[in-house]
């Protein structure tokens, strides 16, 4: 068995940045995010920390991402494509919650019919360093929504917090080859694998999405969303929310065309040119995020988009917290049609 | 990476030469595209496709019609890239990505009467149906055709309308619009109060509907009452839409994505989803 001495991250750090573009969690500027290493002045490897304030989605669908270049001249008109160079790349760290995200991320973006070039060229390349979880923080339930906290997946090799040591178990072929890569700064040493602690939150999701089928004009939404100030920071946050707006950047008749993250929360995400809205109020927008979470993505793609990571609860200026919103739905009594 | 390429990657667009523009109201017009290969993509009636005009931006439109040479847009001004389109000449080149969407069932209506009930601009993505009809006359047994606009000036694709469509072969054609005006001699009416009036017969009869919400809305409860049930209906719905493949997330409907589960459903799997539409 083989282990990372804490002592020499920073070495093996720098070792797989020689040939691959690395990723770690850091605390920057009073939050903590995915960063590139070598880190940036100021910034300091939060490993030992739980839940990065931003998920690593960013590694995979960062924030802004340029697609294109066009150039006008006259009538005519020519185009780029300015996706991101392939090249191989590695996220250090990353845990059972946002793990289980990336593979949501993966179902979106890579299967039913079209796969996305730009996160194709991101994500085929990415090997992933899982860390598990063995101390969920006040605001986690990822054990509620199916996810093991001691078993990120999908995952190339993961680490298991020994104290001075991270235990280091390769769980892919690309894991194994980049365990090979770290040759002697990784120590051989046997342990034991730490257990999982408990969990202070705790919902049953057992039946709810199809009971949420039957609940869509359930008076409750309006109640439930009435506090909700349409800020979207959940949806920025959240480590598997994924939706997209395509935008440009131009000066004259030259410019690109970019992807950004964007919003359900917001009004003008589904305003159409002549002003027809389908989720025109903030309750059709609150339900469709929920919705979207625990029951549309469940019967589309057969897994929860909720990993329980708490970020939401965290963030939410309002106090919302979908753990709460879980056990109200669940104590709804519907009538048996 | 090579310039104005065919691009593997679905989000973009390959680039084509409008090549003639046609005026169909005051505002609609009609873009006809295409490329020194021909079309950029083969096209089902009823699919869409990604129009862009950059800067301005970039939308989601059905294919009206899919010639052998060139596909047509019939395109309504209401913001901003329909703006800037109904500003370019003959000549301009755009960027266009696609089909998208699962189109009309042309197969499975063979054999059938075919109903089609249209207001204003929503005759643009049945237009494409009804001109395959045509294109398969014998395929198609009888085909009545029902559209409503505002005025006579709103009434898109004229020449076809009055004269092409009503000399094909068992086919009948009613016109209206919804308040009368001088030099109309024709049909005042909304399209649904029109529709109970002709009181088409559902036997082995497919309708297919497009048009203004609260008319499909309307007109899915004439049809009802008239004794259409629900596999016989169907229609063509439209989203905000940005990427046209499912990922982008705004165009759903419950679990379903309108770019690439829809634009085309027929009223039994309407009823299976949330009435967000």
């Amino acid at each position: 068995m083989k282990v990372l001495v804490k002592d020499k991250i920073n070495t093996a750090l720098n070792r797989l940045a020689e040939n691959s573009q690395v990723y770690v969690p850091v605390h920057r500027e009073g939050g903590s995010r995915f960063a590139p290493w070598p880190t940036v002045p100021g910034d300091e490897l939060a490993l030992d920390s739980l839940n990065t304030m931003f998920s690593p989605k960013e590694v995979v669908l960062p924030q802004t991402e340029k697609m294109y270049t066009f150039a006008a001249r006259g009538q005519s008109v020519e185009i780029k494509e300015t996706g991101e160079e392939r090249k191989e790349r590695v996220v250090f760290g990353v845990r059972a919650c946002d793990s289980k995200a990336i593979a949501a991320l993966d179902e979106v973006f890579l299967t039913r019919g079209y796969e996305d070039g730009f996160y194709k060229a991101r994500r085929e390349p990415l090997i992933i360093i899982g860390k598990a979880c063995t101390q969920p923080g006040p605001n986690c339930f990822c054990s509620a929504m199916g996810v093991d906290p001691l078993e990120p997946d999908p995952v190339d090799v993961i680490i298991y917090d020994l104290g001075d040591a991270y235990g280091w178990e390769p769980r892919s072929e690309r894991g194994q080859k980049l365990t090979q890569s770290l040759g002697d700064i990784l120590a051989d040493r046997d342990f034991q694998k730490p257990s999982a602690g408990e969990f202070q939150l705790q919902v049953d999701i057992n039946g709810l999405p199809e009971k949420l089928a039957g609940m869509f004009e359930h008076p409750l939404w309006e109640e439930l969303a009435e506090p909700c100030m349409n800020c979207g920071i959940c949806t920025y946050l959240c480590p598997s929310c994924y939706c997209f707006d395509i935008q440009v950047k131009n000066r004259g008749t030259e410019g690109y065309r970019f992807r950004c993250w964007d919003s359900c929360m917001y009004p003008e995400y589904t305003m159409m040119a002549g002003g027809h809205n389908p989720r025109g109020s903030k309750h059709e927008r609150f339900r469709n995020r929920f919705l979207h979470k625990l029951e549309f993505f469940q019967e589309r793609y057969g897994t929860s988009l909720c990993t329980g990571c708490g970020r939401c609860i965290v963030a939410c200026p309002q106090g919302i917290n979908i753990v709460s919103i879980i056990k109200r739905l669940q104590e709804v009594e519907l009538d048996v049609r | 990476m090579s310039g104005n390429c065919n691009c593997e990657n679905p989000l973009v667009p390959s680039i084509v030469k409008v090549v003639d523009i046609v005026d169909e109201t005051p505002d609609v017009k009609t873009f006809y595209v295409t490329t020194d290969n021909g079309i950029p993509f083969p096209v089902m009636p009823g699919q869409l496709a990604m129009v862009s005009l950059l800067p301005a931006g970039e939308g989601m439109f059905s294919v009206s019609w899919q010639a052998e040479d060139h596909l047509e847009f019939a395109i309504r001004r209401v913001g901003v890239l329909t703006d800037a389109l109904h500003d370019i000449n003959i000549g301009q080149e755009i960027g266009v990505r696609g089909p998208y969407g699962n189109g009309f069932p042309v197969a499975a209506c063979e054999g059938k009467n075919m109903l089609f009930i249209a207001g204003g601009i929503g005759l643009a993505p049945l237009r494409s149906f009804i001109k395959y009809c045509f294109q398969h006359r014998d395929k198609y047994s009888n085909i009545q055709i029902l559209y409503g606009a505002r005025s006579q000036a709103d009434l898109c694709f004229k020449r076809e309308l009055f004269e092409e469509w009503p000399e094909q072969k068992d086919t009948e054609v009613y016109t209206t619009i919804d308040r009368a005006e001088e030099g109309w001699d024709g049909k005042v009416a909304f399209v649904p109060t029109y529709l109970e009036e002709i009181n088409p017969s559902p036997d082995n009869t497919i309708a297919v509907v497009c048009g203004p919400p609260i008319m499909i809305k309307m007109v899915l409860q004439s049809l009802e009452k008239m004794g259409f049930n629900d596999e016989q209906v169907i229609t063509t719905l439209e989203m905000r839409m940005k990427c046209g493949i499912g990922k982008c997330g705004r165009c759903n409907i419950g679990s379903e994505y309108i770019c690439l589960d829809g634009p085309v459903f027929n009223l039994a799997q309407l009823r299976q989803l949330p009435p967000e539409w």
